[in-house]
């Protein structure tokens, strides 16, 4: 480096420097030592030999470990993501297992209960339509359905993510006021994305998911309706279309409704359990009231 | 072709034996490989230049090592560790570029 002392060591533009001259200026002024002094003894050039090829092994065995790491590591953040989605698929095939189960059961009760209350009998009849009105029965027949989504997602220019435009998400009062405005329109069977809905059930947010009676429902949503010929009419002249519309013009959420025939709505998920009423038991009709 | 060899040798080595990196070393080993392959490059080049030197290549070789290191744990002190490791990581970047353009210009006289 003695050669070069004279002047700065550095240009002025330091990156210029950087580009046009990337090698050491060490192995230039070696070779230039080199030159001057003649050759090197030779058990010199022996041992800064092997030192050359002990760097050699210890950068091919660098190299390898490296590899191995970033391998390694690789594979274990892939396998706990691998693990998690293996436990929710299996949670998911148990619930559909069980849910299956229970239905089955429901159609043995229900097979049962025709047989002891024998076949094409009143009460027999009375019930099925009780059960149809509260949502514990299938039902059937024609209606409406109404599909309500969220904004098209827009493309952020500085992320270059997807977003949804502020304002643009369905909220679970949007999809209340569907329900009660289809509802009000003299439906007499309503079901959200397949969830039927009952007396009690609950359409609500919980952070950026819907609940319908606490299992998620995801955008498009399609509520559906069964009940009279004028229905859509009906709804469509409502608050509640009238407030979707509003959402449309002003947030870009997408509104859209379509009569259809013969619906199928499947009985509610959730059994409705009495807290404080119990069922009477005794055959003979009993009075009301203080009798 | 020696040196080829040897290295396959370190590599072959580095397979077998699976030595473990202790957690302490970890975050240096992607600058020190980066570090590696800019004195590779180098002693490449130096050698199609007719000018390699073993104690140029060796020291070359340890102080980038170390220096790299020492600036990434330095940064990781004051709290700019990531910065510091992308600083290395471009400067030892453009070496390698430029040392692998020369070799190329050897190789192909392109």
């Amino acid at each position: 480096m003695t050669e070069r002392s004279e002047g700065p060591r550095f240009a002025p533009d330091l990156l210029t420097e950087m580009f046009q001259n990337p090698l050491d200026p060490g192995y230039a002024d070696a070779a230039a030592r080199r030159a001057a002094e003649g050759p090197k003894p030779r058990w010199s050039r022996v041992t800064s030999g092997g030192f050359r090829l002990l760097v050699l092994v210890a950068i091919g065995l660098l190299f390898a470990v490296a590899y191995r790491h970033v391998v390694a590591g690789e594979s274990e953040s892939s396998r706990a993501h691998a693990g998690l989605v293996d436990e929710a698929r299996g949670a998911q095939a148990r619930t559909d297992d069980l849910q299956g189960q229970a239905d089955a059961l429901r159609d043995e009760v229900a097979a049962l209960r025709a047989e002891a209350l024998g076949a094409g009998s009143g009460e027999l009849r009375a019930l099925r339509e009780r059960e149809a009105a509260t949502g514990l029965a299938k039902v059937t027949g024609d209606g409406v359905i109404v599909t309500v989504s969220d904004a098209a997602p827009q493309v952020d220019p500085t992320t270059g993510k997807q977003v949804t435009p502020e304002g643009g998400r369905v909220l679970d009062k949007d999809l209340q006021e569907v329900a009660n405005g289809l509802w009000a329109a003299g439906a007499e069977a309503v079901a959200v994305n397949g969830q039927r809905l009952t007396a009690t059930s609950t359409i609500r947010t919980a952070g950026s998911a819907i609940l319908v009676d606490f299992r998620p429902v995801t955008s498009p949503y399609q509520v559906t309706a069964i009940g009279p010929d004028d229905m859509l009419d009906r709804f469509l002249a409502g608050p509640a279309a009238a407030l979707l519309r509003g959402l449309k013009t002003q947030y870009g959420i997408d509104f859209a409704t379509s009569r259809r025939d013969d619906l199928i709505l499947p009985a509610a998920g959730t059994d409705i359990p009495l807290r404080f009423a119990r069922p009477d038991v005794s055959p003979s009709p009993t009075p009301t009231g203080g009798g | 072709m020696i040196a080829v060899l040897f290295l396959v040798v370190g590599i072959v080595l580095g397979v077998v034996l699976e030595p473990t990196v202790p957690v302490a070393l970890q975050p240096y080993l992607p600058i020190a490989v980066v570090a590696a392959l800019d004195a590779v490059f180098g002693g490449v080049r130096a050698k199609l230049d007719g000018v390699f030197d073993d104690k140029q290549f060796v020291i070359s070789f340890i102080s980038n090592v170390l220096v790299a290191a020492f600036i990434v744990y330095l940064g990781d002190q004051l709290g700019v560790g990531g910065q510091l490791s992308t600083g290395v990581v471009v400067v030892l970047g453009v070496r390698i570029f430029g040392n692998v353009a020369a070799i190329r210009r050897h190789l192909f006289r392109a």
